[in-house]
């Protein structure tokens, strides 16, 4: 280690490398710490430092990719390293042009953007996607702590728009390979796609009419009483595992036209296609409850927002089934729980009042079970943290306006 | 007796440092030489009575004025003047009186002092104290008719003395009200209450110590006035305006000090000075001091001549095998001790030698860290800390970087204020009314913002910087609002 240690120090004194000094630096304050002390008071401080604050965001983030790689195999690591690469160049130009040291957020947003695409995604799209995402999100607005929008969900947001086929078509069976895991439809799209064309009250139901959901048990019984509505050459769809057990078990609908939508449990335990992240809701859930306990993220925005998207999905989708997916499957399904738990949490781009942070969730909730249900796109959360992102600085000063008044002077 | 108290927000427990105090008391030995500055404490400078070549009694008054707010300054051995000089102390140059000691234990005891004190006057009791020097004690004195302090005898509403040990390192209340102390302790509350009737009287004590508060109840049992508070040691408890809230449940208007809602808050030496002086006769010459930190050797507390240099009062003490910060008073607001050579003053309580640690750490950032302490349970020493002792060093852990607004600073500031939303004012050199409406000089400095952010920015000295340049725009304090609790009870 001796070796190393005076090769750095050997490097520093060499005047080529001086506009390089950024990265000799990164590379030795990441292996030996600082040797700065206090100036002055407070001459003992805390051990914490943002070195070790954003890599247990990564052990955090480890159960997921753990799960991506074992579901979709080597391309995960694939386009991680891709990821790391082309968004850690960026990185280090601004670095270097601005003569101020390689900050480690970009550890996170390396990271966190591979994990929230689909796993087909080509490498160059991830490469397209994490440099743009790395300089209009975060190096435009002057580096860590000025940015305004989280840059892994710009960079996300950026290749949905521009390539929509790759980012809407190509999703990937979790442990399947071959041309037929490919598949376009995650829960969250077949939901909307069938919801559509389907009307979940079978009273209005007629023969013939193609579509039927069930959004739960309780659906499936009431519709079965009813002798009027009949299911011959209908297709059944169910969500979660209870209405597809009482459809499946009941003599008018045909074992065959019986098919289930999603089950919760294969959500929970990633068996339902998404993005790489995200599948394994388990690995996400505990990465997310591991960074609450250690205080790295705080636990009003995910708890507020996800609390949020539960009761109004609930309320909607009572006077609305058509349009509106169920409480328990908007949590599970799509991207909430990983964006709830590791990008709305974000405290630069997010607010830094508690009420602010409440009032972020919220919105973030709303937003995603609107966006989810009535625009063109699934990705809600995306969408909703994105632009929440953009009113941070407004709840902000709202809040700040309420809780200091103003002063005479 | 024992009554509720009213939380303060945010504050963060510092427990189990390596080294702490150890519950003794070492006398020392009478030092060669001492030097006596003419300011002490919170008193103004005050003109000198003697000059080079002067023998002088220890408890002969060197120092006094008594036509400002002030309290006299003694000789704190026997011996002879050798000079006058200027010393910086505390960012003032004042001066400073130098004397040789003859080694002789006695002191030239007060006129009209009586074990029987109880006879006394409170005019006598009074001139007592003040006489003594005890009235320099705490941020604004023990007031008596002779200009003490910034305020009268009469408008004492309440005193509170205070041992809630919530310092990183801090003397132990436990070792200062030791053996015979404890009585001491509580005649010395009645004599302040001779010269103070109409206060209320409270004693805050550190809850994680039972039995201390039961010895100390105990003793109070006779003196019904005096209220024994448990607290809970979360820094800063034992500052002024968080023990005013906390058991007062008022609220010192900022900018200003306890003294100018009526309140008086002094520490545990400060009533056995008062004791000394009146029973004894005995001026303030000597203090307790708690030797903190692994730079000692022997971690017990001293009793030491005021004026002794610290490198005298350490002498023998401080190891060798490190390079030490000495720090007066407090390891989050204390000043570093450049020169061993500056003395100890009546206001000094604890002196603090930590390691300077300059050496890198491989990968510290990702080592477990039993030993380590934050406030965040990112190390384990949140699981560990009971069994092992957290290592009091001054490495800054970390580089500085730009503020990720994770909120810890606004978590444990106790005054409730956003010190990160402050500080982006401050270092854009926004120095206007924003200042004001975020509160800013409802900063109490106690530095524990600094201490918990992880971008190693040093949030407190910024916003003493930012009340430093509203003061130099004119943009003083606002005056507290009239229909504050407090300036309606101090009619």
């Amino acid at each position: 280690m001796k070796a190393v240690r005076s090769l750095l120090d050997k490097l520093y004194e060499v005047p080529a490398l001086s506009r390089f000094r950024p990265i000799i630096g990164a590379a030795d304050a990441i292996m030996y710490g600082t040797n700065e002390t206090t100036h002055a008071a407070p001459h003992v401080v805390d051990n914490i430092d943002i070195k070790r604050y954003m890599s247990l965001v990564i052990v955090a983030l480890l159960p997921a990719v753990a799960a991506a790689y074992f579901s979709f195999g080597w391309r995960v690591i694939a386009i991680i390293m891709v990821s790391y690469i082309a968004g850690g160049a960026v990185e280090v130009i601004f670095a270097v042009i601005r003569r101020h040291d390689i900050h480690e957020g970009f550890l996170i947003t390396g990271l966190i953007f591979p994990l929230v695409l689909p796993p087909t995604t080509p490498l160059w799209v991830v490469a397209v996607g994490v440099v743009f995402g790395t300089m209009f999100g975060k190096e435009m607005f002057g580096g860590t702590g000025r940015n305004i929008f989280n840059p892994a969900l710009v960079g996300r947001l950026f290749i949905t728009i521009a390539f929509p086929a790759i980012m809407t078509m190509s999703w990937q069976t979790p442990f399947a390979s071959g041309p037929e895991a490919i598949t376009a439809a995650t829960p969250l799209t077949t939901y909307k796609s069938t919801a559509q064309a389907s009307v979940v009250n079978p009273e209005v139901v007629e023969a013939g009419a193609g579509q039927v959901l069930f959004t739960n048990a309780a659906a499936v019984a009431k519709s079965t009483q009813n002798p009027q509505s009949e299911f011959d050459g209908v297709k059944v769809y169910c969500m979660g595992d209870s209405a597809y057990q009482k459809a499946a078990n009941h003599r008018r609908i045909g074992p065959d036209n019986a098919e289930r939508v999603v089950s919760y449990a294969d959500l929970l335990i990633g068996r339902e296609p998404g993005s790489m992240g995200e599948t394994l809701r388990l690995a996400v859930i505990a990465g997310g409850l591991f960074l609450m306990v250690l205080r790295v993220s705080n636990w009003r925005i995910p708890v507020s927002y996800i609390l949020t998207v539960f009761v109004f999905a609930a309320i909607g989708s009572y006077f609305l089934p058509a349009r509106i997916a169920p409480p328990l499957f908007q949590v599970l399904a799509g991207g909430l729980l990983f964006g709830a738990m590791f990008m709305a949490t974000d405290p630069i781009t997010s607010p830094f009042t508690k009420a602010g942070k409440y009032i972020f969730g919220i919105s973030c909730g709303v937003l995603t079970v609107l966006i989810r249900s009535f625009s063109g796109y699934v990705e809600g959360v995306m969408f909703s943290i994105v632009i929440m992102n953009a009113f941070t600085p407004l709840i902000d000063q709202i809040v700040l306006s309420f809780k200091y008044r103003p002063v005479k002077v | 007796m024992i009554a509720k108290n009213k939380g303060f927000c945010g504050g963060y427990r510092f427990s189990n440092f390596e080294a702490a105090p150890l519950d003794k008391i070492a006398p020392l030995g009478i030092p060669s030489t001492v030097t006596i500055t003419l300011m002490q404490g919170f008193s103004d400078e005050v003109p000198c009575l003697v000059a080079p070549g002067d023998i002088v009694k220890a408890g002969q008054i060197i120092g006094r004025d008594d036509e400002s707010i002030s309290s006299p300054v003694h000789a704190s051995v026997n011996g002879k003047v050798v000079e006058v000089g200027k010393l910086e102390y505390l960012g003032n140059e004042v001066a400073a009186v130098k004397i040789a000691s003859d080694a002789s234990q006695g002191w030239q005891s007060l006129d009209g002092c009586s074990e029987q004190w109880d006879s006394l006057s409170a005019e006598q009791i009074e001139k007592l104290v003040y006489l003594s020097g005890a009235s320099g004690a705490g941020r604004a004195g023990i007031p008596t008719r002779f200009k003490s302090s910034i305020i009268s005898p009469g408008g004492v509403e309440e005193v509170i003395i205070h041992g809630v040990e919530s310092e990183m390192y801090g003397p132990l209340s436990e070792t200062l009200l030791k053996g015979e102390n404890l009585l001491h302790f509580a005649d010395g509350l009645k004599i302040l209450r001779k010269i103070l009737p109409a206060a209320g009287f409270h004693v805050a004590l550190n809850a994680e110590r039972q039995d201390l508060i039961a010895r100390v109840s105990g003793a109070l049992t006779a003196s019904r006035w005096v209220e024994v508070r448990a607290l809970e040691p979360r820094y800063p408890a034992d500052y002024d305006e968080v023990l005013v809230s906390a058991i007062l449940g008022r609220a010192v208007p900022a900018g200003h000090l306890a003294a100018n809602i009526g309140v008086i808050v002094l520490d545990i030496q400060d009533v056995l000075h008062v004791y000394d002086a009146v029973a004894k006769g005995k001026p303030v010459i000597d203090r307790t001091i708690a030797l903190c930190g692994p730079g000692f050797t022997d971690n017990s507390h001293i009793q030491v001549r005021i004026g002794t240099s610290v490198e005298d009062a350490a002498a023998g003490r401080v190891s060798r095998d490190k390079t030490w910060r000495f720090l007066r008073n407090s390891a989050l607001t204390g000043e570093r001790i450049a020169e061993m050579t500056r003395p100890i003053d009546r206001n000094c309580r604890a002196l603090i030698a930590v390691h300077e640690n300059d050496t890198r750490e491989m990968f510290a950032f990702v080592r477990p860290g039993p030993r380590k302490d934050s406030y965040t349970p990112m190390f384990l020493s949140k699981l560990l800390g009971k069994t092992l002792t957290k290592r009091g060093e001054t490495n800054l852990h970390g580089e500085e970087r730009p503020c990720i607004y994770c909120g810890f600073c606004e978590e444990v500031c106790p005054a409730g204020l956003m010190p990160h939303h402050l500080f982006h004012y401050v270092d854009r050199n926004i120095i206007d009314e924003t200042l004001l409406r975020f509160r800013i000089y409802d900063c109490i400095d106690c530095n524990l913002c600094a201490y918990v952010c992880p971008s190693k920015i040093a949030l407190g000295r910024h916003i003493k910087e930012g009340k430093d340049k509203l003061i130099n725009e004119g943009l003083t304090c606002p005056p507290p609002p009239s229909d504050a609790k407090g300036a309606g009870r101090s009619q």
